[in-house]
Order: structure tokens, then C-alpha cells, then sequence
């Protein structure tokens, strides 16, 4: 394959992943650098992507290990890796942390663009994503999550379930050209790779998002209105986001005659918005023809706003013996990168890393331990407090009474049909009938 | 016409339909000739679900206001809400070559070059109220056709809901064979007569809480910053009661109504509230505490929601309201009051229709704040607009194009 002249490869992994490279041809014909990675044959082959990795069906640990050389072989020479894909699958969430590996041991600057389930995909997958969150975030030097269900937040009920999807795939899409424009900017307004990593490289944090474009007269107020508009860019029930950003990525990408002026009047605009102690960090990348569409990234993560999943000392809790996590994962001692472009540390002992010598396929259960599901702990929880409400109003119960058929009220993503008292878990004293 | 001094409100609630027939007077206000009502069946949160149902009803309301007041209704202005609704502040601008007088076509470009941002598919816009002009960069210039510029700015606060909904509304109206003059935001309609012009000046909240929403809008410097609608109201509250203290709902609105309180429980006298047996209900005794928790816990939610929302929408907004007002049919629920000065921590009041003459009952209460707040709207947009225009409107459908600064 043909690697892009700034030497980053886009590897869209999964049928999402897919997609979004798709969509990336059809926007911008000719881009070089695209790899696809799927088990399933049928995306494989409808997608214009020209190189592919077809993952063997079944396992994708045996399959993984497959195509592992392959996959080797096409980034060497690169110099980034921008992994994309939807989480919460078996193949999205398995391919991407061991192809994050890879490049990673391999020494290219790995990131990932990765989209997180809509909660109606379900628990299972929902765990699986939190699960592979977390071992992208340990590996990758960066990495932007979208969360699909805030996506959608703005009119969760009346999209329908493929605009929705359409909508995660737009965003992920946009998300890959923010972080490879943000890369390739040069001269004296860029963004580095240390800019991106110090934004996106911290486990845990959130990542806020938006972009807008525009053209004609207004287009700056217009693009910079839809990229402040972005839901990721809204933290419920606090407002923008920029507000607890310790740095912001802006990119400004567009036709030649971009303006100082401009450039500054969003600069200004948005440092309104962020705190004084936000640093805003620009590129520029005005190459495209006069007249032609202005389009604004930012970037941004702010840390401590959703608590991270289960760690080791909590899973120890629930009473999984300790060291069960780090013995079937393989990569759970890798510490977090902390400089970009750092060698991965040499694994020690028995741990592998998964690549074609390894002691065989792993499947994305072992690679992401089943963590004591925190349904059993809540369970004993209803047990012991059944108890203590022994003569008033049982509060577990889930009623929205009236509005139990029309259209939920859902705001923050509580329903609020239900009634306060209930959802609050406030005690009343029952009726005494006659 | 003889009829051209007489403006008909409409307002479909969740709760009850209410037809608003008032007059225009020479002094700009407006006298109320009466109403006609019926309780609202087919609507659930402020959106028609029935559309059969709520025709008859509508049909009813209309007949009613025209018995009490002997005028033939032709045309109605309505009100609408829904949680479908959203709203978003967005500044427009244009570039003048060659720096020039700005002319009246430049106010309508920059309009449209503030509507040029992209709302959802299925959305329709509804309002696009001026809120102020700049031009190179004099903020606040109050008559821009004067002054001569490079660049003309305007902030605009933008309305827009689902058309699907919108329409439904409409539909139902025009199957009665009655015209619709306009279509506007209940909190718009409602702000109209129950806010001063010194109040909308000097920075205000108002909260129109009613069966099945809760309408808010915000005001300051005299223009709309900020408006919302929560798919929440006095219907949670009876729904919340009959759930938590086991009674019918009819039972549970009542008990509401009679006994209820939104002031914290804390401060509760207590005691037992014994409901007495009716053919449909079997009586018992409920805990006082326990109604009060219920409903004060909802109360508090609500206005939590609302300064939240407010919060996120603008930095400093919140800092720029100097009082909350309150109406609707919910306001008159005991202790509400109380509860917003907790949340808000500015001065509140419970209010309802004022400026107005006519039958005293019915300006006086609340619940009657958003129709009659139509016709004080309709009497303010039509003094404002050529007719010729009134005419480009109603054709092209919901467009809404104020040429002043909107009431």
C-alpha cells in the first residue's frame, strides 16, 4: 500500500471503522494512507477502501493472529497510526486494543478515534466498551471517544435508529479529520503531537468534542456556532465543556484566505468560554481554494467528570482473588505512555504480548477479564435494604403511573416521569386504608 | 372590517382549552370580551396525541367563547409548546463594500444569514426575534438604518420545533374551517402580559408551569435571551401523589388542589389527611409529611432543571435576572413560591395577566396567562406590521419576520 506523505496511516477496524473510511474516499478522493481490518467479508468487499485485512470469521484472537504479520508488515515505515472504530462489538473492541498493540510495540504513535455504544445496544456491549476503553486508553498516545448516546442527546426519541447511526458514524468521521488535520499543520500556528497527547492521552478523562462547517460571508460565526453546538461539547447540566478544559485544540481548515482576523476573532470567542487558565493551542491549515468551505475542529478532555470503570483495588473488593486481572491479561501491566513515541516497555514473564508468537489466540474475553459485574453487588444491596423497608413503601419499583404510554420525559438522561420521591429514594408512610 | 380590532387566543393545554376573545383599545391595551373553555382531552405534555378527540374539544372551547362573547370567531392566534421545542442565541453578519448606509434588504440578510445554521431535519423554524444590531462592532445600535458601516451584525434568538407537531396543531384548527393568523411560543405569549416593559428591561425569569409543561423565558435588557420548555407539570405532580400514596388519579388531583403543598416538608405541621369514601374510592388516611415530600421534591426538581438549563445556556446569564416570575395554572399550588427563591436566591412573584381590562375573573387567574397573552401579541405584532406583509406571512406558512424589534 501507498503510505500518505506525512506517513500516518487511517486503519478503520470493524464494520463502523469501515464505514467511516468509506465515507473519508467519498469526501476526499484520493487520500492515501487507508487500511481496512474486518471478519466481515461483505463490508470488506463493498468498501472503495482499496487496502483491506480480511480477520478470519470465528475467534478474533485466532483470527487476530492471522492477519497479524500482514498488518505488521503495512505500518512499518509509517510513523502514526490512527486507529477508528466502534466499540462494544466482539470484533471492534478485540482488533482494536491488539492492533493498538502492535503499532504501538512497533514504536509509531498510535491513537484511536473510537465511538461508544448507544445504550440500547445493550449491557453486554456496553461492558465490552468500557472494557477496551480501557486498554486503548492504557496503550494509545491519544485517543477521542465519542459517546453515541450523548450524541444523540439532543432528540434521543424521534431520531430514527439509522440516522442515529449515521449521525456516530458522521461524528467519528469528523473526529479522524480533526486529529489527522491537527497532524498535518505546519509552520509557525501547528499543533504538535505533544499538544494532541497532552490533550487526549490521560486514561479516564472525557473527550469533548465539535466541529462546524460553513462558507459565504458569516462563515466563521456559522461554523464556530455548529461546533459550539456539538452535545459533545455540553457536560449535562454544566454547561459547555471548554469550561473545565485545562487545553483546547482549535483547528481552522480552509480556503487560502483565512484571516488573521478570523483566526483571532475565534481565538477570542472561545476564551470566553474556557476558564483563564485554558490554554488554546491552534493550527492552521488553509491550503484549499478561495471561496471553498471553512471548517473548525476542537478538541478538548476534561478529567474526573465520569468516574472510571472498576479498577483492580475495586474488582479486589467484589472478591476476585487478586493478580486474576493482570494474569489473563496481557497487557495490563503496560503502563500508560508517558512521553509519545516511547518504546513499549519490554513485557516481562509470562506476558505476551498477542503477536504471532504468542501462545495462541486470545479471545476478547481474556484479553478484557470479566470484572465482577456490579449487578451482583447492587443485588445484595436490594437484599439488605428490602430489609430496612419493611412496612413503608417498597421504592424499587419502577412506575410512571399515567405517563407510563406516551413519550418519556428525558432530560440528562433520567425520566423523569417517574416521580422524584421514587428516583430519589425518599421514604413515605403508606396510606392506612379503612 | 369590523372585526379588525378583535383578536382571538387559542391555547390547547394539556389540562383545558381556553379561547381568548378580547378587544384592542385606543390606548394599546387590550379588554377581554370573555372565554370560552372546556377541559382538554387527546393532549398529553402539551402535544396533541388524539387528533380527533382534541378537535371536538377545540370545536367546544370555540363554540362556548362565541355564545359568551356574540362575536363570530374567524381567525385565532395560536399558542404552542412541547418539548419538542429548542431555542439557541446566533449572530448574524454582513459585509457592507465600501462601507455604506445600511438599507432596510441588508436588516433581512443579516436575518437570513442568522437562520443559515443547521437545525434537525424534521425542524422547523418558529421565531426569530431580534435581540440586538451591531455594526462594526458599536454594540446595541438601536436604529442601524441610519448609520453607515462596513459590517452589520444582529443577535437573534431562535426558536424552532418539530414540523410534524407544529402541523398537527394547525391541522386540527384548520379542520374547524377557522383561519390561523399565527403560531407563537406559549412563553412568548404568555411574557407578554405578564412581565412589564421595565421588567423585561432590568432582567427577568418567567415560569409559566402548567398541567403538562412548564414554559420559561428569559429576559434581559429588554430582549429574549434564553427560553425553554420542560415536558414537566402539574400532572407529574398528581401522577407522583397517586403513585406514592396509592390513590386514583382523579383522587390524587384533587388532594393536590385541596391539601397540597410545595413548601419543604421540613417545615410541615404533619398529621393525617383523612379522605373520605366516595362511590369509587375506598377512604383512608394519608400522612400530611408524605404529600408534602412528594410534591416539593417534584417543585424543586423542576426549578433545578430550569437554572441549570439557564446556567449552561449563557455565561452570566443567570446573574442578569433580577426577578422570577411566576404563572400558570401550577403557581397556584401553596409554597411554589418559596421553593424558587430557594433555587433562584432573587426575588420571586407569583403573577398572572395584567395591563389588561375586561372580565376581572378571568385575567386573574393564572391559568390564563398564555391566551390572553396571545391577543396582547397579536394586538402588538399587527400595529407593527404593513399588512401587505401580515399577508407574504400567512402564505408562506410559519415564516415569522419581525421587522421592529419583536413585542
Amino acid at each position: 500500500m501507498s503510505i500518505s506523505p506525512s506517513r500516518r496511516i487511517l486503519v478503520g477496524v470493524g464494520n463502523a471503522g469501515v464505514t467511516v473510511l468509506d465515507l473519508l474516499s467519498v469526501e476526499y478522493p484520493g487520500m492515501t494512507g487507508l487500511l481496512a481490518v474486518n471478519n466481515d467479508p461483505d463490508s470488506l468487499n463493498a468498501s472503495i477502501v482499496r487496502d483491506k485485512i480480511e480477520v478470519p470469521e470465528g475467534d478474533p484472537g485466532e483470527g487476530f493472529r492471522m492477519i497479524d504479520e500482514e498488518f505488521g508488515r503495512i505500518v512499518e515505515g509509517a510513523s502514526v497510526v490512527i486507529l477508528c472504530g466502534g466499540l462494544g462489538g466482539e470484533t471492534g473492541s478485540f482488533l482494536l486494543s491488539a492492533l493498538a498493540i502492535r503499532a504501538k510495540s512497533a514504536g509509531l504513535t498510535t491513537m484511536a478515534c473510537v465511538g461508544m455504544p448507544f445504550s440500547f445496544e445493550g449491557k453486554h456491549k456496553k461492558d465490552l466498551a468500557v472494557r477496551a476503553l480501557e486498554k486503548l486508553e492504557e496503550i494509545c498516545d491519544a485517543v477521542v471517544v465519542i459517546g453515541n448516546d450523548q450524541l444523540s442527546s439532543g432528540s434521543p426519541s424521534i431520531a430514527a435508529v439509522g440516522e442515529a447511526f449515521a449521525l456516530s458514524d458522521r461524528t467519528l468521521l469528523a473526529a479522524l479529520l480533526a486529529l489527522t488535520g491537527m497532524l498535518s499543520t505546519s509552520g509557525p500556528v501547528k499543533i504538535t503531537r505533544a499538544d494532541i497527547h497532552n490533550v487526549l492521552g490521560k486514561p479516564g478523562t472525557l473527550t469533548h468534542f465539535g466541529f462546524g462547517k460553513a462558507e459565504g460571508s458569516n462563515r466563521l460565526h456559522e461554523s464556530l456556532e455548529r461546533a459550539l453546538k456539538s452535545p459533545l461539547l455540553t457536560l449535562p447540566g454544566k454547561g459547555s465543556a471548554l469550561k473545565e478544559s485545562s487545553m483546547i485544540l482549535l483547528l481552522l481548515r480552509g480556503a487560502k484566505d483565512i484571516s488573521f482576523a478570523e483566526v483571532q476573532a475565534v481565538v477570542g470567542k472561545i476564551e470566553q468560554i474556557a476558564s483563564d487558565s485554558c490554554q488554546i493551542k491552534v493550527g492552521v491549515r488553509a491550503d484549499g481554494p478561495i471561496g471553498s468551505a471553512l471548517e473548525l475542529y476542537l478538541l478538548a478532555s476534561s478529567g474526573g467528570t465520569i468516574k472510571k470503570p472498576l479498577k483492580n483495588s475495586e474488582s479486589n473488593q467484589t472478591g476476585e482473588p487478586s493478580g486474576a486481572d493482570s494474569a489473563n491479561n496481557p497487557i495490563s501491566r503496560i503502563g500508560t505512555m508517558a512521553t509519545i513515541g516511547t518504546k513499549l516497555p519490554q513485557p516481562t514473564g509470562e506476558e505476551e504480548m498477542p503477536s504471532g508468537h504468542s501462545e495462541g489466540g486470545k479471545g476478547a474475553d481474556e484479553l478484557f477479564p470479566v470484572q465482577t459485574k456490579p449487578a451482583s453487588k447492587s443485588g445484595k444491596k436490594v437484599a439488605a435494604t428490602s430489609k430496612q423497608m419493611q412496612g413503608t413503601l417498597a421504592l424499587d419499583t419502577y412506575q410512571r403511573g399515567r405517563f407510563d404510554k406516551s413519550e418519556p420525559t428525558i432530560v440528562e438522561g433520567e425520566d423523569l416521569d417517574v416521580p422524584t420521591f421514587l428516583r430519589k429514594g425518599i421514604k413515605l408512610n403508606p396510606p392506612i386504608r379503612k | 372590517m369590523a372585526n379588525e380590532q378583535i383578536f382571538v387566543g387559542l391555547e390547547i393545554g394539556t389540562t383545558k382549552i381556553s379561547v381568548i376573545v378580547a378587544e384592542a383599545r385606543a390606548d394599546d391595551q387590550i379588554s377581554i370580551l370573555g372565554v370560552g373553555e372546556t377541559p382538554s382531552r387527546g393532549v398529553r405534555k402539551g402535544e396533541i396525541v388524539d387528533m380527533e378527540t382534541v378537535t371536538e374539544c377545540v370545536r367546544e372551547a370555540i363554540l362556548d367563547a362565541e355564545d359568551k362573547t356574540n362575536v363570530e370567531i374567524g381567525n385565532v392566534w395560536v399558542a404552542i409548546t412541547g418539548s419538542h421545542l429548542a431555542s439557541f442565541n446566533n449572530r448574524g453578519s454582513l459585509a457592507l463594500p465600501g462601507e455604506r448606509q445600511i438599507e432596510p434588504e441588508d436588516l433581512e440578510a443579516v436575518e437570513v444569514n442568522a437562520k443559515e445554521v443547521a437545525i434537525p431535519t424534521p425542524n422547523t423554524f418558529l421565531h426569530t426575534i431580534l435581540q440586538a444590531y451591531h455594526v462594526d462592532g458599536n454594540q446595541n445600535v438601536i436604529d442601524p438604518l441610519k448609520s453607515e458601516g462596513a459590517l452589520l451584525e444582529a443577535d437573534f434568538h431562535i426558536v424552532h420545533g418539530i414540523k410534524t407537531r407544529i402541523h398537527n396543531t394547525l391541522r386540527c384548527i384548520e379542520s374547524l374551517k377557522i383561519g390561523i393568523e399565527d403560531v407563537v411560543l406559549s412563553s412568548l405569549a404568555s411574557a407578554q402580559v405578564v412581565l412589564s416593559q421595565d421588567q423585561k428591561n432590568y432582567g427577568a425569569l418567567m415560569i409559566d408551569i402548567g398541567g403538562g409543561t412548564t414554559d420559561y423565558l428569559v429576559y434581559i435588557d429588554g430582549a429574549i435571551r434564553h427560553s425553554g420548555v420542560l415536558a414537566l407539570g402539574g400532572d407529574h405532580i398528581t401522577n407522583d401523589i397517586s403513585v406514592g400514596l396509592r390513590l386514583p388519579i382523579a383522587r390524587a388531583e384533587l388532594l393536590k388542589i385541596e391539601e397540597g403543598s410545595a413548601a419543604d416538608a421540613a417545615g410541615s405541621q404533619g398529621g393525617i389527611i383523612s379522605l373520605k369514601n366516595d362511590p369509587r374510592f375506598l377512604g383512608c388516611d394519608v400522612d400530611r409529611t408524605s404529600l408534602e415530600t412528594i410534591i416539593h421534591l417534584r417543585v424543586k426538581e423542576i426549578f433545578e432543571l430550569i437554572r441549570r438549563d439557564i446556567e449552561s445556556s449563557g455565561e452570566g446569564m443567570l446573574d442578569l435576572i433580577r426577578g422570577v416570575m411566576i404563572t400558570g395554572g401550577c403557581s397556584k399550588l401553596k409554597g411554589i413560591a418559596q421553593v424558587a427563591e430557594e433555587i433562584f436566591d432573587i426575588p420571586v412573584e407569583l403573577t398572572r395577566a395584567r395591563n389588561v381590562s375586561g372580565a376581572t375573573q378571568i385575567f386573574e387567574d393564572p391559568q390564563y396567562s398564555t391566551a390572553i397573552g396571545l391577543t396582547k401579541y397579536a394586538r402588538l405584532v399587527t400595529k407593527n406590521i404593513a399588512p401587505e406583509s401580515m399577508i407574504d406571512r400567512l402564505t408562506q406558512g410559519l415564516g415569522n419576520l419581525f421587522k421592529k424589534r419583536s413585542p
